[in-house]
Order: structure tokens, then C-alpha cells, then sequence
């Protein structure tokens, strides 16, 4: 009876990462391409079923939903060795196979059409665990089927789950170079007035940076979509770990979140991941002891969310965890962690206690790694609200123009009037501005200062 | 010796001399003297003499000193040396000899009797600020008890031989008893008949009236006779005057006086004679026990080639070849060994030694013989045989671990009182340390640095006996004395170290001991964190109820459920875990330990200057020292009666309604021989730790649902709701507290301690050693989770109790809300519903604990909900920075540092920083007020110190804040 977690892969990138997540959990828990244990995995002190569960017949089957309007990914994980992992009546594929087009309202308006079929295997899955503790959601925010469909779905789901959990892994635009979709301000935008309402963790994947960490760290010119879908998988499994691989403490999605979040909108959470390696590079094999992975981590260049970070200098940290895994001293913690206050390293919020949590965990016995010590830092950061404001600045060139706006006048929702984009740039803009607000010392008076003005706002 | 021990022992002497430490030195004082001025006292042959001469000048009554001195050596006394020399050292003492006497007379005075011979060695008692070595502190006590047992028993050994009897009895071993006929047939024995009148030979003539040549036959065969233990005729036996006096013999005084001169000579030989078979025949009595018995049996056979001699002579006499200075010449070398074998007789009777006395005696004998090889021999003979049995003894000890020894001789005894299996149900089980116990006189001098070894070899053999094993030694050799003490050093040490490791192995490998103590972990110290949650997760609704109405059986399989489907499955001792449901709540242990412990040391002190233990410093004391070794120890004493004490303690029922949660915890099933290890005083300290950690994971859980309740929110923006952000704002602080708290304890203190005690263990070569990491490592746990400082304690359980009402508040109104803005989705109703509620939650939790009664008040009067979490916010952010001060304070005081890494956790950004300098600057000006309450106006003015400088002791009471939260609560009822 473990707190369960169901994954539910959205779209064609949901569904990538979602597949290298999988294979990722599968190597570090010895289960074989076809859901069967290792012989070399028996003992077992981990926690499978968190996130598996097994079929009559032994076999370790995923707790994931994957779901997509068009083939093409999904037949892919279907003709790879992974295809036998998942249940196939968790795969749901729209029947007209058209795709969402990359119209966040196409997406979200077929999402509602196929409710019931998509709640069903939600539902059953749900009911199949005895104390489901919370959905992840894998997607990106700038497609139409991750972004629209996951936007219903995050409604629907809050809805239905009042009290579970909503995690998402969210993969936001490359910014760097030119999308081919042209729409992708629009997608993002509508997608983030989910994500701020809806979503209780946002664990945000920064396309940009993670392509910048892809070139500058690990040397790759031009970055294979697999190569950065392995760095996402990484910071999903390193994130989970001290769920599947109990220890003294984080051994629940709350426990690990909410001394994150501290209050309820600002849930955007960026990561950093050291030392980074891909398969094909070994060769660099640093020393690694905490205080190095702890101060590493708290250097931008590890984190794999693109922020300008000497724009505004005030931007500071409200609350970081530090998941530090392999043999670690226990005493280097603290001494780490003393280091790290006394120079400074790390800028906190004025208005409250905040500190960096460090959470030891054990590694996957299975799974050899050159580096002694990893760490994966989730950190709230005032600072994600660039990003926001970026997307807002977008949108608006776009807005001015009305420039695309055909497509989605097409769908229902859009079908009246485009107060829905309106009311999500507005939502938007309260975030940029709580996240401004939170980096001075009277925050919590911030709400109450605007309350008269902003009460029949929404 | 301890420190605990010197300070124990300084107390007892001051008690003693009836020193008041309300005099200008106190006891420490004169203990870290002791300490200092510590140094081995070696005792040589040169050093006692001359401390023996020093006082018999000093002294107006030498000769009495001289005989008592040589009285107490004769009794093979123990430090008898080092006390001598302790008061030769006073004789120099003039001012400490006068307050002793000015002492002793009092003392006299008050007992209603005047200085008795033994108030001469009494009034030299030392006063507490002589420079003497700590070590003869004990001796001298020791001495002065041994003494008024000395005193009170009579020499006589009529009463010894019936007092060992009747000891003997009382152990519980049968003495067989002697036959009758064996007193009541004089002749049975080979020395002189007395008493028994024979017909006196008539033909008797005065031997002046023979002829020399037929005087000197005559008295030849008389000398021969006597030598056998017979009267001759001209030579008689005097009676003995007591018992063991040298025969005396009354010779015809008509004898040619220069043949009688040279008869004299002969005389001790058979006097010796007589002494050496008197001392054989008594000794071979059962009560006298096997080294007396061996020692005689060896004596006999000498005894044996004695005679031999005496018939050779008699054979030569009736040849007619024997001249009396033949006979002289003859008799030489028997002379000298029956003149050893009386004089060790002597020493023996006049010491009343059996057993391990006895082989010092010998042993002390055969090296004082250096010089004399063939006599050493002849000793080394006597020791080696009498040592036979006491080795075997020994031998059985050390190498199989068992006990036989019939008449308690061996140097160590077996408490058959104490029970193994109590070590799983009674705290203070002392069942390791006192089962067996080294009995200090009747250790031989040779096996004295050995003794404990000996003591330890044969517990660890005997544990593993106990086991159903058969332990044996492999590689036994038959011990011998010898002088020089190699050998059997040799394999005493390689049977212990034999020993330690068998026993060892059985418990690491066989029984897995570490494997246990893991086991342990994992559940006590929530290392196995999916089980904990998944556990808490399901007894949820029970743990809520009271302790009545929850039944332990469905706690039981609930707790079976958790252990099989968590990780936990894998442990292969998780059915050993077991549901334990206590009448107390942990807070209430520990201040019962705390309360009784102060009360019940100031009952037990006769005097309360003695020990200067707080009931802080009492408690702690008894976790450091673990081992009652030595059971004068107040604290120690103390803290065995509460546990007692709590055992038999049940909560009123008006007074406390415990819930689940507060009277759970886990307990753990141990079988012997790992029950040694884990006994019930190490499981109370896990069951503490436990209890500890699993209410922070409960507020922690409580704060967290909390936070699921209030993940609505983000659907309407921070400032939707007035009080969200404040309340949010102390949620977070909250907890950040608690979890900040769990990392301190888990990963800083446990984990360390633990990587610790670990890497210890690999190195562990005993047992003891196994027992003092493993207690080492609670110890450490207990007092770094702040369980042993009672002050912190309290204020980290307050805040504790803030969060949960906290929680429970916001949970109550989340819930009405959340109905009522589905029914009315106005702010103006909503209110309403929550003030409702406010109200309706506030009388409930006027049921609640009393620490929690000043947030009531303040809910009941709280106009509305901002007010009441500011309330919440000051009642919190108060005691926070209530603990962070006090553990500053402590850490700082007290030189632990381990505490101050808290301090980081909980203040990582500065937060508080500023708060408690506010705090520490208030106090401050508070202070100057108070002691200069004239001047008011300059309070401003007056430097504020920063927080993390130690302040003035008076300032312990925070008037500042008092000041505010009865502002705040008139403000509120205004």
C-alpha cells in the first residue's frame, strides 16, 4: 500500500520524455524491457510499486497513462523493446489520428470530446491503487496536444482529485532559435493559466537551457532530441528517488513539495542536475564530494532553466532541496551547508525562514556511475518569472496583430469572443507580479495591500 | 578509577568528617585537586618500612602499633602498605593531625564513647585538603571498614570455622559434615596426645643417675619419639596454652648439661613437627576448602619423607650407630624444611587465609626466598600443589565457563540471584555487570592484573554456554605456577582472547547482531521511511482516538500490514517488531524521570552538599554512566527507583486523555543472548528516540495535510483572502521548523552517531567494548535530539503542540469553507461559517492540552481570523526564538557543540537573526531598567549586545515578551 503516483503522457514530447523516464526507472530498478525482474534485482530494498505495479503474472507494468491525437510517437514506443512495459489499454490514441495541429485550442477542444474515453483509464488506474497520492503530468506547453489536452486534462483532474497531488514536468519552447510553430506564444500562454490554477508542482524544463547545458557542458553541437530527453529522464528519476529508494525522510511527493511551496502560486520549480554526463562521455571524471555537487548546483550554468541572471539582482531563492545521492558522509552535509551560508552563496527570500533542505539517498544498485556523489537541486526561484514575462512579451507582439488568431477562432471555446487569452495573460502578469513582490520583505503584505482592487478580478 | 567514582568518594569522606561545604571550598574543589595531583602509589618492601618506623617514633604507643601492624600483615591484609605510608605522611601533617583529632573527639563525643584503640587509626583519617593520591582514598576506606569487621568478629577460629560453616550453608552447597568419631578419638592424630593419662612407666629413673653414654641413648630415643609426635620419658610435651602455639617440651633437668644444651637444639625440630601436623590435620577438614586442603596433602608427603628419615635414624640407633651429634648432623636439612613448612603454617593460622589469600601467602613466601634456592624450592613445591586446584578451578573457568568451586575460593562469584531473563523486562536489569563479579580478596596476588581478564574470560564462555553451546578451548594447556609469570599469563590471555572472539562471532555472525541492531534502526530511528509513512497512513484514524478505546490487536495487524508491504519486507526481523502502548505520553516520562529524580536524590542525600546534581545534570549523568558499577551513585540509584517508579505509574484518567499517538510506540522482541546487547535499557532509549521522531513526523504530516487543504487557493489569486498569505507565511514557517528539526536529527545526529558507531564496530574486539559503543550511540542520539536537557525539550514540545493546533484549525475552517462557498460563494457568508467555526473549534480544543490553553483564550476573544493566526505567528515565532536562545545558551555553556549546528538548520537565511538581536537589545534594556529602574529614560541608550554574546545570567526571564502578550490579549478583548 504505497503512496502510488500515475504518470500521464501527453503529446508527442510528453510522450518522449515519458518513454525515456520509463526506461530510465526500468534500468534503475533491474525490471527488463518487458517488465520482467532481473535475476540480479531480487533483494529488493527499493520501492517498485510507487510507480509499477505487477501484473498476474509478475510482470512490472507502469503506472502510465499515454496519450497523443497523432501515431507517430506512440507507434515508435510501440515498435521499440519497451512496447510489451505498458499496458495497452493505458494507450490511448485519438481515432482520426489528425493531431492537434499545434493549436492549443484544437488540442483542449478535442480533450473535452474524448472525456470519457480518457477518464476511463484515468479512473481505473486510479482505482487500482489503494492511496494514490498524485498525478505527474509529462508535457510540453508549446505544442497543441501537450499543452491543450494536458490544459483540459489539469482542469478536469482537479476537478475530479481534489486532494491529489498534480505534478507536472513541463518542457517550455526553445527560445534560442525559431519555432516552426508559429502559435507557440499563444500555446504557452493559455497552458500557463492551467499550470498557475490547476497544477500544484510545476517542475519546468527549459528547452533553451537545456540545449545551452547540452553545447557548454557536455560538448554537443547539436543536441539529438534523445540526448535531451536523457537529461530530462535524469532529473525525473533523480527527483523521485527518495520515493522509490526510502530513506529517513522525503519518502512521499508531499513531504518533498510542500516546504517548497510555500504558498500556493508560485510553483514553479527549476532544477539543477551535477555532474552531468551523457553515455558517450565518460572520460570526465571530476572529484565530487557534497560541498562541491551543493555549490555546483547553485551555479546558473547547472540549471536547466534559462534566466537572465544579473538583470534584476534581487531575484532570490524561496526554498531549495538538495537531493544528494551516493556515499556521502553525513558530517559533510553540515559542513556544506555552513560553507554555503557563510559566503553568501545563495540569496534567500526576506520574508521567511528559508533554507536549503538536503536529502541523503541511496543510489540504484544497479546502475554503475563514475561519479561518487550527484545531486539534483529543485529550487523555487523568483527569478522563473523571466520566463513568464518572455512568453508575455511574445504574446503580445502576436496579440497586437491579432496574427493567427483564424485558427483558434475555430474551435468552442474561442467561438464568442478572446477573453480566454486575455484572462490568461492577466493571470499571467499577477504571477510575474507575485514573484516580484515575493523578493521583498513585505510580501505577505502584498496581497493585502491590492485586495480591495483585485477582488472581483477573477 | 572514574571521575564519578572520585567524586563520590570525596563526598563520602567529607560526609565522613562531617565537613560542611558551605565552608569556602566545595567538594569539586577538592576533587580536581585529587585529579590533579593523582599519581600510582608503588608499593616496595623499602617504602613500608620506613613509613612503618617513621610512625611507631611518632607514635606514644609504638609497641601496640608495631603489634598491630604485624597482627593485620599476618592477615595477608590488602593495602595495608599504602595506608601505612599514607599516615606516615600525615605524622608531617600538623594541621591536618589536629583537625582530625578535634574531629575524632566530636565524633566520639556524639557516639557516647570514648577513643578506643582503633580511634588512634581513626583520628588519623586525612582531611580533604591533604595532598594524598586518590588511590588511597579507597584504601583507606576500605581499610577502616575491613577494620570494625576485624573488630567485631572475634579470632577465635571456633567461630571462623563456624562462620564459613554457616556461610557456606547459606550459599547453598553441602558441606559434608564431619564424622564424629573424628573428635571424639584423641589418638587418631600423629601429633602429641594431651590429656590423656598414660600409666606412667615406673622403671623411670632420673637420667643423672646414668652413665653419659647411656643418657645420650636414652635421650636419642626420647628425641626420636618426639619427633614422631610422642612423649618419650624424659622428654615431655607441656600442654598447649592456645591452639596454635609452638609445642614446648619440658626435659629431665637431671641430664648431663652439655647433652641437654645440644637436645634443646633438637627441640623446635619437633615442635615445628607438631605445629606442621596440626595445621595438616585441620585443614583437611572440608571448610577449609581445596587450596588448604592440596597445601596440606603436599605437606603430608613431606611429613611422609620425614618419617622416612626418622625410621632410617631409628634403624641406625638400633644398630647402635647413632650418636646424639650424628643425629644432629642428620637432621639439618629437615631441620630447615620443617622449620618452613611450620612458619607457613603459622601465617596461615594466624591469618585465617583459605583460598586465593593462601596462594598469595605462598606465593609472597616462595619470593621472598630468593636468595635460598633449595628452600624456594622446597616453597615452589608447596605453591605449585596448593595452586593445583585453584587453577583447575581457573582452568575450568577460562576455558569452558563454568564455575565449580565448592567452598568459594575463586576470585570469581556467581550471583545466582540475577536472572538473564529479566534482561528483556527490567530496566535496570544489571544482569551483565553483577551475574558475576570479581571478589577482590580472593584474588591471589599473582593473578591480580590478570583478574579481570579472568573475570571477562569466563562471562563470555558462560554467555555462550547458556547459549546450549559447549564452548572448549581448543587449545588448553594445564596451568602451573610459576615464579617467574609468564606462562599462565600467557594463557590466560589467549583463553580471553579465544573467549572474546567466540563470543563475539555468535553474536555478529550467528546471531547477527548488527544485523539486529539495524533492524532496530529502521524501524526506531525511521530509517525505513516508506514503512513509517505507509504505517502512519494507516493507523491514522486509530492513533487519533483515545488510549481506551484503541485496540492494540488491530494496531497489531495493521502494524504486520505496513512491515509486509513496505520495504521492510526484506528485513528478516521485522517480526520481532511489536506495538507497544504506553500509560504515558513521552513528555510525561522524561519529566517523571526528571521530577522524581531531583526529589528522590535530596531524600537519598543524607546531606545535600554531596554530589551538586541538578536534576538536569543527575539525568544526564545516568545516561553517561551506564553501568552500575558502582551503585552509590545517587543519580543512579535514583534513576533505577523511577523507572521502577513508572512502571507502577499510571496516568489519572481526568487528568490526561492520552491519544494513540502520544502513548504509542514500537517495541522489540530479544531473545538471549542478543537480549545482552539490546537489553531493556537500550530498547527505552530507542522506544524515547522513536516516540521523539514519530510526533516530528506527525506535525510534519499534520502541516503537510494542511498544505493539500489549502492547494485550492491557487485557483484565486494570494490576496483573494485576506489572512491566506499571513497564514501561509507561518505554515511555511512551521514547517520549515519541523522539517529543518527532522533533518537535524536524522541526518546530523543519528545518521552521524550511527556512521560512528559503525565504523566502531568493525573494529570491536569484545563484548564490552560492543556494549559501550552500542550505549555510546544513544547516548549521543538522546542528548543531541535535545532528550536529556528537559528546558529545551519542553519549549521544542510546545511548539511542537502550536503546530498541531495550528493545523487543526486551519483544517476545521478549510473544511467549513470549503462547504460553505459551495452553497453561498460569498466572502461575507464565508466568514461568517469560519467564525462559526472558529468558535466551534475553540470550545473543542478547550479540551485539549493546557499548553495550548493561552492559544484558546486568545481564539475565543479574536475578532477575527487574521487576528487569530497573528496569534498563532506570535505564539510560534515566540517560542522559536524561545529554543534558539535557550540552545545558543546551552551550546555555548556547555560546550556542545553539536547543538549549535540547529542554529544553521533553523536560521539558514537570517530570519531570525534580526528578531533575536531585537530580543537579546530588549533584554537587555530591560535589564538595565530593572536594576536601574531609576534612570528609565536611558533605556534607549544602552548598548545592545548582539545575540550571539553571552549574556548576564539574571536575565533569564524575558519581561519583554510577557509585556507584549498581555497587550495583545487586552487588545483583543477590548
Amino acid at each position: 500500500m504505497p503512496r502510488e503516483i500515475i504518470t500521464l503522457q501527453l503529446g508527442q514530447c510528453g510522450n518522449q520524455i515519458g518513454m525515456e523516464f520509463w526506461k530510465q526507472l526500468c534500468s534503475e530498478h533491474g525490471i527488463s524491457p518487458e517488465g520482467i525482474l532481473e535475476d540480479f534485482a531480487t533483494e529488493g530494498t527499493d520501492r517498485k510499486d510507487v510507480f509499477f505495479y505487477q501484473a498476474d503474472d509478475e510482470h512490472y507494468i507502469p503506472r502510465a497513462v499515454l496519450l497523443d491525437l497523432e501515431p507517430r510517437v506512440i507507434n515508435s514506443i510501440m515498435n521499440s523493446p519497451y512496447a510489451n512495459l505498458y499496458n495497452p489499454e493505458n494507450v490511448y490514441l485519438s481515432k482520426h489520428g489528425g493531431g492537434a495541429g499545434n493549436n492549443w485550442a484544437s488540442g483542449y477542444t478535442q480533450a473535452e470530446k474524448l472525456y470519457e474515453e480518457i477518464f476511463d483509464i484515468i479512473d481505473r488506474e486510479a482505482d487500482g491503487s489503494d492511496s494514490l497520492e498524485g498525478f505527474v503530468l509529462c508535457h510540453s506547453i508549446a505544442g497543441g496536444t501537450g499543452s491543450g489536452m494536458g490544459s483540459y486534462l489539469l482542469e478536469r483532474l482537479n476537478d475530479r482529485f481534489p486532494k491529489k497531488l498534480i505534478q507536472t514536468y513541463s518542457v517550455f519552447p526553445n527560445l534560442d532559435e525559431i519555432s516552426d510553430v508559429v502559435v507557440q506564444p499563444y500555446n504557452s500562454l493559455l497552458t500557463l493559466k492551467r499550470l498557475t490554477q490547476n497544477a500544484d508542482c510545476v517542475v519546468v524544463l527549459d528547452n533553451t537551457a537545456l540545449h545551452r547545458i547540452a553545447a557548454d557542458r557536455l560538448h554537443i553541437d547539436t543536441p539529438s532530441f534523445a540526448q535531451i530527453n536523457q537529461l530530462v529522464s535524469t532529473v525525473m528519476s533523480t527527483s523521485t528517488t527518495t520515493l522509490r529508494y526510502p530513506g529517513y525522510m522525503n519518502n512521499d511527493l508531499i513531504g518533498l513539495i510542500a516546504s517548497l511551496i510555500p504558498t500556493p502560486r508560485l510553483h514553479y520549480l527549476m532544477t539543477g542536475y551535477t555532474p552531468l554526463t551523457t553515455a558517450a562521455q565518460v572520460a570526465s571524471v571530476r572529484k565530487t564530494t557534497v560541498l562541491d555537487v551543493m555549490r555546483r548546483l547553485l551555479q546558473p550554468k547547472n540549471m536547466m532553466v534559462s534566466t537572465p541572471v544579473h538583470r534584476q539582482a534581487n531575484h532570490c531563492y524561496i526554498s531549495i532541496l538538495n537531493i544528494i545521492q551516493g556515499e556521502v558522509d553525513p558530517t559533510q552535509v553540515h559542513k556544506s551547508l555552513q560553507r554555503i551560508r557563510e559566503r553568501k552563496l545563495a540569496q534567500f527570500i526576506p520574508w521567511g525562514p528559508a533554507s536549503i533542505q538536503v536529502a541523503l539517498s541511496r543510489k540504484s544498485p544497479y546502475i554503475q556511475t563514475a561519479n561518487r556523489v550527484s545531486g539534483l537541486m529543485l529550487a523555487n526561484h523568483t527569478s522563473i518569472s523571466s520566463l513568464f514575462e518572455r512568453t508575455l512579451n511574445q504574446f503580445d507582439k502576436l496579440r497586437k496583430r491579432e496574427a493567427f488568431m483564424d485558427q483558434f477562432k475555430k474551435e468552442s471555446i474561442f467561438k464568442d469572443n478572446l477573453d480566454e487569452f486575455d484572462n490568461s495573460r492577466e493571470v499571467i502578469q499577477q504571477l510575474v507580479d507575485e514573484y516580484q513582490a515575493a523578493t521583498k520583505p513585505d510580501y505577505l503584505a502584498w496581497g493585502t495591500q491590492q485586495a480591495s482592487g483585485s477582488v472581483d478580478r477573477i | 578509577m572514574s571521575e564519578f567514582k572520585l567524586h563520590h568518594h570525596v563526598s563520602e569522606l567529607m560526609n565522613l568528617l562531617g565537613v560542611r561545604s558551605t565552608d569556602t571550598v566545595g567538594a569539586e574543589v577538592y576533587t580536581e585537586m585529587l585529579q590533579k595531583n593523582t599519581t600510582p602509589y608503588i608499593t616496595t618492601q623499602v617504602s613500608a618500612h620506613q613509613a612503618k618506623r617513621k610512625i611507631a617514633e611518632s607514635s606514644t604507643t609504638p609497641i601496640e602499633f608495631l603489634a598491630k601492624y604485624d597482627e593485620l600483615k599476618g592477615k595477608n591484609m590488602r593495602d595495608l602498605d599504602p595506608l601505612v605510608f599514607l599516615l606516615s605522611q600525615l605524622t608531617d601533617e600538623e594541621q591536618t593531625k589536629k583537625i582530625l583529632e578535634k574531629q575524632a573527639k566530636t565524633k566520639a563525643d556524639e557516639a557516647g564513647m570514648t577513643l578506643l584503640q582503633h580511634g588512634k587509626i581513626f583520628s588519623q583519617l586525612p582531611a580533604p585538603g591533604a595532598k594524598i593520591t586518590n588511590q588511597e582514598f579507597t584504601e583507606l576506606k576500605d581499610m577502616l571498614l575491613k577494620e570494625s569487621k576485624s573488630v567485631a568478629g572475634t579470632t577465635s577460629t571456633e567461630i571462623l570455622r563456624k562462620a564459613l560453616r554457616e556461610k557456606q550453608m547459606k550459599r547453598n552447597v553441602n558441606i559434608p559434615p564431619q564424622p564424629e568419631w573424628l573428635f571424639q578419638r584423641p589418638s587418631l592424630t600423629l601429633d602429641f596426645i594431651v590429656g590423656v593419662d598414660e600409666p606412667i612407666d615406673q622403671n623411670i629413673v632420673p637420667l643423672g643417675s646414668l652413665p653419659l653414654p647411656m643418657q645420650e641413648q636414652a635421650i636419642i630415643d626420647d628425641l626420636l619419639k618426639c619427633m614422631e609426635g610422642i612423649e618419650g620419658k624424659y622428654i615431655l610435651a607441656r600442654a598447649l596454652t592456645e591452639r596454635y602455639a609452638p609445642k614446648e617440651f619440658m626435659i629431665d633437668e637431671s641430664l648431663d648439661p652439655s647433652v641437654q644444651e645440644l637436645v634443646r637444639r633438637f627441640l623446635p625440630l619437633c615442635s615445628n613437627y607438631s605445629n606442621v601436623i596440626r595445621f595438616i590435620e585441620e585443614k583437611s577438614a572440608f571448610e577449609y576448602g581445596l587450596v588448604n586442603h592440596a597445601l596440606s596433602a603436599s605437606m603430608r608427603t613431606l611429613i611422609k619423607d620425614y618419617m622416612v628419615l626418622v625410621a632410617q635414624l631409628e634403624q641406625q640407633y638400633r644398630n647402635g650407630n647413632l650418636t646424639l651429634q650424628k643425629f644432629w648432623f642428620y637432621i639439618q636439612p629437615t631441620m630447615r624444611t620443617l622449620d618452613i613448612l611450620a612458619s607457613i603454617a603459622n601465617s596461615i593460622n594466624r591469618g585465617e587465609c583459605i583460598g586465593g589469600a593462601v596462594l598469595s601467602l605462598l606465593h609472597e613466601k616462595t619470593s621472598g626466598l630468593i636468595g635460598d634456592a633449595k628452600c624456594q624450592e622446597l616453597c615452589l613445591f608447596l605453591t605449585q600443589s596448593a595452586c593445583v586446584p585453584y587453577f583447575e578451578i581457573l582452568e575450568k573457568w577460562i576455558y569452558k565457563g563454568i564455575i565449580k568451586d565448592p567452598y568459594s575460593e575463586f576470585l570469581v562469584e556467581e550471583n545466582e540471584t540475577i536472572q538473564k531473563e529479566k534482561l528483556q523486562e527490567d530496566y535496570n536489569d544489571a544482569y551483565w555487570e553483577q551475574h558475576y563479579t570479581i571478589c577482590r580478596e580472593r584474588i591471589p596476588v599473582f593473578l591480580e592484573q590478570v583478574a579481570d581478564k579472568i573475570l571477562n574470560t569466563g562471562k563470555y564462555l558462560n554467555v555462550i554456554r547458556l547459549c546450549g553451546r559447549d564452548p572448549k578451548f581448543p587449545y588448553a594447556v594445564e596451568m602451573v605456577y610459576t615464579l617467574k609469570e609468564r606462562k599462565y599469563y600467557e594463557q590466560i590471555e589467549k583463553a580471553y582472547s579465544y573467549a572474546s572472539k567466540l563470543l563475539l562471532d555468535l553474536l555478529m555472525k550467528e546471531k547477527e547482531l548488527n544485523a539486529r541492531i539495524k533492524s532496530i534502526k529502521h524501524y526506531f530511528l525511521l530509517d525505513k521511511g516508506d514503512f513509517i509513512v505507509q504505517f502512519m497512513d494507516m493507523t491514522e484514524e486509530e492513533m487519533k482516538q483515545d488510549i481506551d478505546n484503541i485496540m492494540p490487536t488491530r494496531l497489531e495487524s495493521l502494524l504486520e500490514l505496513a512491515l509486509r508491504t513496505s520495504t521492510a519486507n526484506v528485513d528478516p526481523f521485522k517480526d520481532d517488531l511489536k506495538v507497544e502502548l504506553l500509560p504515558y505520553d513521552l513528555i510525561t516520562q522524561l519529566f517523571q524521570i526528571l521530577t522524581i529524580d531531583t526529589k528522590q536524590e535530596k531524600d537519598y542525600r543524607v546531606d545535600p552538599t554531596d554530589l551538586h546534581l541538578s536534576g538536569l545534570e543527575a539525568f544526564s549523568f545516568d545516561y553517561v554512566r551506564l553501568y552500575p558499577t558502582d551503585l552509590h551513585l545517587s543519580g543512579l540509584e535514583a534513576f533505577s527507583f523511577v523507572m521502577l517508579f513508572i512502571s507502577d505509574y499510571r496516568v489519572d484518567p481526568t487528568d490526561l486523555h492520552l491519544s494513540g499517538l502520544e502513548a504509542f510506540s514500537f517495541d522489540y522482541v530479544v531473545k538471549w543472548p542478543v537480549s545482552l546487547v539490546l537489553n531493556r535499557k537500550a530498547l527505552t532509549r530507542y522506544q524515547m528516540l522513536f516516540r521523539h521522531l514519530f510526533y516530528c513526523k506527525h506535525v510534519e504530516r499534520q502541516l503537510c495535510s494542511v498544505w493539500i487543504g489549502n492547494k485550492a487557493a491557487k485557483m484565486y489569486s494570494l490576496h483573494s483572502t485576506r489572512w491566506y498569505s499571513a497564514a501561509f507565511a507561518l505554515r511555511q514557517k512551521m514547517l520549515n521548523f519541523v522539517q529543518n528539526f527532522e533533518y537535524y536529527m536524522l541526518f546530523e545526529v543519528i545518521e552521524y552517531n550511527w556512521h560512528v558507531f559503525q565504523s566502531n564496530m568493525d573494529s570491536v574486539s569484545n563484548i564490552d567494548n560492543v556494549l559501550d559503543y552500542h550505549s555510546d550511540f544513544l547516548d549521543n542520539c538522546l542528548k543531541d535530539c535535545m532528550l536529556t536537557n528537559p528546558d529545551l525539550l519542553k519549549t521544542v514540545h510546545k511548539l511542537m503542540m502550536v503546530c498541531v493546533t495550528f493545523s487543526n484549525f486551519i483544517q476545521r475552517l478549510s473544511a467549513s469553507t470549503s462547504v460553505e462557498v459551495e452553497t453561498k460563494p460569498t466572502r461575507e457568508s464565508s466568514l461568517q461559517a469560519t467564525k462559526k467555526d472558529s468558535k466551534d473549534t475553540t470550545s473543542k480544543q478547550k479540551m485539549a492540552t493546557k499548553i495550548v490553553a493561552e492559544n484558546v483564550d486568545l481564539l475565543v476573544a479574536s475578532e477575527n481570523f487574521e487576528r487569530t493566526i497573528a496569534n498563532f505567528d506570535q505564539n510560534f515565532s515566540r517560542l522559536l526564538l524561545e529554543l534558539l536562545e535557550k540552545i545558543m545558551d546551552y551550546s555555548c555553556n556547555s560546550g556542545e557543540p553539536k547543538l549549535h549546528n540547529i542554529l544553521y538548520r533553523l536560521d539558514f537565511n537570517g530570519f531570525y537573526t534580526e528578531r533575536l538581536e531585537a530580543i537579546s537589545a530588549e533584554r537587555a534594556t530591560m535589564d538595565a531598567s530593572s536594576t536601574h529602574s531609576s534612570d528609565t529614560g536611558s533605556t534607549g541608550s544602552w548598548p545592545t549586545s548582539s545575540f550571539t554574546t553571552q549574556r548576564p545570567d539574571s536575565a533569564r526571564y524575558v519581561p519583554g515578551l510577557m509585556k507584549s502578550r498581555s497587550s495583545s490579549s487586552n487588545n483583543s478583548t477590548s
